[in-house]
Formats: structure tokens, C-alpha cells, sequence
């Protein structure tokens, strides 16, 4: 039984460097070789690293922890405002200026667990909807922050090069941060506080830190991706940063990949990354076709393309083992 | 300043107003309590109710306001297989993944409208729209008056079919303690096929009559499923009575923030409301028996 245990842990340890390697050695020849993408290509390397940040990010609250938000782009919007604000009017460098729009999330996550901690399972949900719809409406409605029309950025341009190397950082950042924190304790914390709240509780878990803990490095992550779009865009408005659609995308792209999973969220980010690419010229017939995947996963695989892949190289490995091994 | 007959016209407006969203909001509450579903498709069904009474209109000429039961009963016929494929067997995984393919069946919904009825934005044309009905020195829409007493009406029909029949004696049941209403003999699986048709009805009813007194879209459905959730979490979550009240509530103080602060808030009064009573009061602001 150790013996197994062991051997299981070795397993998933070199699943871990191997996904590590493979995320390395498809996104790093683009910058170490100037000429190796088009800057299309540059710009697609950058929305699928973004999408895996806001991916992770998200199956960390969710998948690990059980806390399942709608209200992602609360704190994309929250980040890519703050990034215009300091970029316009300090000119501090944008490394910087991302780090701190995080910050800036996490604080409002802080400043919001009390309320949204007080809603268990669904009305959690719903609570960080109404707070995303909120904010974007408080962010139309008031005088300041340039209300419907939005701020522009008073900096160069960003060439897509410089974009896809600082997505790429943060890439790493987001890649560390989800590798020590699922294999620490905190991974158990989490998945205690997911699995029941009051039990977890009764054994000393304290639930509400968890939560929070969680919250806010997911909120950072999420928060920093916000800025680096805004910075990528030059210019911020309310209805796309702060609109469903950044809560809606990330959470399709988790559970397509497989929730709770590792590595889900990076297979999820890319699949729709490249299924939007593939049927770019007809939008509707896209989004339709992500919901109808999203169905049909659901409903025949629960643990997303990546649980899916497991339960067939299982099977085909037991096929090919023979009878001695069932 | 605003003048007090604006303020008096705006909240009875308001109050009518109120009504006919308590409607929409009634299926999303029934299907939350008593399924503990939530069901985010309910917006889309709204607007699906809307584009039948669009077409039934357009087509043979028959007024909706008077055929709400018939396109109730069609749209809640076609969500039973809906319940029956795609949710009934999720719900042995937790609640959430019932609830994100809800979410996949809106955006597939919402994107099949815009495909097949273009992304116009469309009205079902009544000449009585626009009629006013003069009380005095208030003046509201005659077809708000209407909306809400055909609103009321239902909301009552389908409060006594939840007290008083057979079914909604085995709803209740299952609302409270599903395992125990089995235990019972309650068909549980029944109950919750049937509850989710109903509250797809209610929906579509509240949807036509929003389609006539104002215009609709195939991406209106998230606004309608966001105000839904207010008066829900206002009314309490199942209550029937509840809702009712909630989305008067509602009604009234978005006429009253549109009024006074400008029609860009009337919106937000909704949701900063919601998030402040489901920090507080997350079990609404009656005390409610379950459906």
C-alpha cells in the first residue's frame, strides 16, 4: 500500500515537471528567437497565457477550494483601472505596475470575503455575480474613473513582443504560486474547507483564513491579468472590463479542461483560445459551440477533457497489462 | 428638485412595474427552493417566452397578453426534457454541476437567437402600450395596470396550487427534505421535472408581458436573471408570497432611484440592495416556508 502510495506520488511529481517542461518549451522559443512568431501569432501566445492566469487562478478558488465564482471580472476590472491610473499618472514601470494592480485586487477581495464569506455554496455564486454587475454599473454610473466612455492609457503603444514576455512572467508567477500552494498544506486546508466546511472547522481548520487566503491570491493573479490587458488594450472602459464575459469565459475554460484538476484549466485555456481562433468568423456559432461542449462535458465527463484523457489511458493501459495486473 | 407628482407617478409606476417582475422572478425562486437549482437559463427562458409571443403575434395576429397560459405551457414543455437529460442526472455531483449546465444551455440558447432572429432589438406591438390611465394627478401606463394584475393572478394560481393540490403538497415535501418525501412515497424525480416546467412557464409568461411593455433582445435575458435574483434574495428564496413583495419592493425603489438620481442607477439601487441584504439577511428578508 505505501509502496503504491509512493509510487503515485513519484507519478503525478513527474506529471508536474512534464507539464512544466511542455508549458516552457512552447511559449519560451518566442522569446528567446525575435523572429520565430508573427506578431499574430505573438498576440494568440498572449490570449491563451492570460486565459491560463484567469484559469488557474479561478480553479484554485473553485476546484481546490469550493469556492465557485461568477464574479471574476470584478477584480479584472478592478486591476486593468488601477494599471491605467499609475501607468497615467506616475510612471512607475509596468512590472511594478502590474504587481501593485494585483495588490489592489487582493485588497478588495480582502475588503468583499467578509460579506461574500457569509453566502455557503450557491449563494456565494450568486453574491460575486451581483458584485461583478455592481462594480461595473457603479463604474458607469459615477463621475470619476471617466464613467461610461472609460480612461485611456497616455503611454506608447506596447509592442506585442514586450506583451507576450510580461504575460509570460506572469505565466510563471501564476505556475509557482498554484505548484507549492496544491502541494503544501494549504492544498489540504483547501480541499478540507471544499469538501465540508463545518468539519473541517471542527478539527481546527480555520475556515474563514483559508477562504480568505485563497481568495486573495486568486484575486492577485486575476487582478494582474486585468492589468496587463488594459495595458494591452490602451484604453479601459466598463462594459469589457468589468463584463460577465471574463467570469463566464474563465469559468467555461476550467470546466472544460477539468475542474480541481492541475493542469484542467491549461488544457481548458487553450482548447477555447483555439476553438474562438478556428471559428472566428462566426462569433455566435463560437460561443454556442463552447456552451454545447460545456453541456455535453458536463454530463459525460464531470472531470473535463483532461479527466477524460486520464480515464482512457487508464483503460488502454489496462488493455495493453493484460489480465494478471486486474 | 424633483417635483412631488413626478415622485408619486414614479412610484406608482414602479409598484405596478414591481409586480410583473415579482412574475419573472417567480420561476427562478420555486426552482431554487425547491430544487436548490440555480438555474441561470432562466433569463433566456424570459426571452424565450418573449420571441414566441413576438412571432405568435406576428404570425396569426393573436393578441399574447391573452394567450400567456398557452405559450407558458409550450415553453415549459420544452424544458422537461431539458430537466429530465440534462439535470436530473447531474444532481447526484453537488449542486454546481447542475448549475453550469444551466449556464451552458443560456449562452447556447442566447447565441441560437441571435443566429435564427438577428440581434434586433424588438417590441410586441400593442396600440394599448401607450395608452396612460389618469387617477387623479397621477398618470401611469394602463398596460403596467395590466401586466400587474395578470402578474398577480398567476403568482396567486400557482401559490394555490403549491397549498392546496396533491402535487404541491408532494413539492413542498420535497423542498423541505427531499430524502424523507422519498422515503414517503413522494416521487421526488416527478416533483422536481414538474417544478422546473413550471418555473420555465412562469418565466415565458413574464417574459411576453415584458416583451409588450418594453423591448427585448436576445442578451436582455442576463439583466432580467440579475433583477430575478434580487427580488429573489429580497423575497427569500422558495417563498412565493415573498417574491411578490420583493419584487414590489424592488420596483418601487428603482422607479425612485431612476427618478432622483438618474436613470443610470436605477439598476445599481437593485444590486447594491441584493448584495446588502444577502450580507445580512441571506435568507431574505421574510421569514419564508420553503415553496
Amino acid at each position: 500500500m505505501t509502496q503504491k502510495t509512493a509510487n503515485l506520488r513519484r507519478a503525478v511529481r513527474n506529471v508536474e515537471q512534464l507539464a512544466g517542461i511542455v508549458i516552457a518549451a512552447v511559449f519560451v522559443p518566442g522569446i528567446a528567437l525575435p523572429n520565430l512568431l508573427s506578431d499574430y501569432e505573438l498576440q494568440i501566445g498572449f490570449r491563451i497565457m492570460l486565459y491560463i492566469v484567469l484559469a488557474e487562478a479561478w480553479n484554485l478558488l473553485a476546484g481546490y477550494c469550493g469556492l465557485v465564482s461568477l464574479g471574476s471580472a470584478s477584480f479584472v476590472g478592478v486591476g486593468a483601472y488601477v494599471l491605467v491610473g499609475l501607468l497615467n499618472h506616475t510612471g512607475i514601470p509596468v512590472p511594478m505596475a502590474v504587481g501593485i494592480a494585483g495588490l489592489a485586487g487582493a485588497a478588495l477581495a480582502a475588503v468583499v470575503a467578509p460579506a461574500v464569506f457569509r453566502l455557503r455554496g450557491l449563494y456565494f455564486t450568486v453574491g460575486t455575480l451581483a458584485l461583478g454587475e455592481a462594480l461595473r454599473m457603479l463604474m458607469i454610473n459615477v463621475p470619476w474613473f471617466g464613467g461610461a466612455t472609460g480612461l485611456f492609457l497616455h503611454v506608447d503603444w506596447p509592442s506585442s513582443r514586450e506583451l507576450y514576455i510580461y504575460v509570460f512572467g506572469l505565466l510563471c508567477v501564476t505556475e509557482v504560486t498554484l505548484s507549492v500552494g496544491t502541494r503544501s498544506r494549504l492544498s489540504i486546508l483547501m480541499r478540507a474547507v471544499r469538501d465540508d466546511e463545518d468539519a473541517a472547522a471542527q478539527v481546527g481548520v480555520r475556515a474563514f483564513r483559508v477562504k480568505l487566503g485563497t481568495f486573495m491570491i486568486a484575486s492577485f493573479l486575476m487582478s494582474a491579468a486585468g492589468a496587463l490587458q488594459a495595458y494591452k488594450l490602451a484604453a479601459v472602459e466598463p462594459y469589457g472590463m468589468f463584463g460577465l464575459q471574463w467570469s463566464v469565459d474563465v469559468l467555461a475554460m476550467v470546466i472544460i479542461g477539468g475542474m480541481g484538476l492541475r493542469y484542467g484549466p491549461v488544457v481548458g485555456a487553450v482548447f477555447v483560445v483555439l476553438l474562438a481562433e478556428l471559428l472566428a468568423d462566426y462569433p455566435e456559432l463560437h460561443v454556442a459551440i463552447t456552451g454545447l461542449i460545456l453541456i455535453v462535458l458536463i454530463r459525460f465527463a464531470p472531470k473535463g477533457l483532461v479527466g477524460l484523457l486520464g480515464r482512457i489511458s487508464s483503460l488502454l493501459a489496462r488493455r495493453l497489462a493484460g489480465v494478471h495486473l486486474v | 428638485m424633483v417635483s412631488l407628482e413626478a415622485i408619486a407617478n414614479s412610484v406608482a409606476s414602479g409598484f405596478l412595474l414591481g409586480g410583473i417582475l415579482a412574475l419573472t422572478a417567480l420561476g427562478l425562486s420555486i426552482v431554487l427552493g425547491v430544487m436548490r437549482l440555480v438555474n441561470l437559463a432562466h433569463g433566456v427562458f424570459l426571452i424565450a417566452g418573449a420571441y414566441v409571443g413576438f412571432f405568435l403575434l406576428q404570425a396569426t395576429g393573436v393578441d399574447p397578453i391573452i394567450a400567456l397560459v398557452p405559450i407558458g405551457v409550450v415553453i415549459g414543455a420544452a424544458a422537461l426534457p431539458v430537466q429530465r437529460f440534462l439535470l436530473e442526472p447531474l444532481t447526484k455531483f453537488g449542486p454546481e454541476a447542475p448549475m453550469m449546465t444551466t449556464f451552458g444551455i443560456a449562452i447556447v440558447l442566447e447565441n441560437l437567437f441571435v443566429l435564427y432572429f438577428s440581434a434586433d432589438t424588438r417590441s410586441i406591438e400593442r396600440d394599448y402600450a401607450t395608452v396612460p390611465l389618469l387617477l387623479g394627478p397621477v398618470s401611469v401606463p394602463l398596460v403596467y395596470v395590466f401586466g400587474f394584475v395578470i402578474s398577480v393572478g398567476v403568482i396567486l394560481i400557482v401559490h394555490a396550487i403549491v397549498s392546496w393540490t396533491s402535487f404541491g403538497r408532494d413539492l413542498r415535501a420535497s423542498a423541505v427534505d427531499p430524502g424523507a418525501a422519498a422515503a414517503v412515497g413522494v416521487d421526488v424525480r416527478r416533483v422536481h421535472a414538474l417544478t422546473f416546467a413550471l418555473g420555465a412557464a412562469c418565466a415565458a409568461a413574464g417574459g411576453t408581458l415584458i416583451g409588450i411593455i418594453f423591448s427585448f433582445t436576445p442578451a436582455s435575458g442576463a439583466n432580467y436573471l440579475l433583477t430575478d435574483f434580487a427580488i429573489v434574495v429580497l423575497g427569500g428564496m422558495g417563498n412565493i408570497f415573498g417574491t411578490l413583495v420583493g419584487g414590489i419592493l424592488l420596483g418601487v425603489l428603482q422607479s425612485l432611484a431612476g427618478v432622483t438620481l438618474g436613470d443610470g442607477y436605477r439598476d445599481l439601487v437593485g444590486l447594491v440592495l441584493f448584495l446588502a441584504v444577502l450580507a445580512v439577511r441571506p435568507q431574505g428578508l421574510f421569514r419564508g416556508h420553503a415553496a
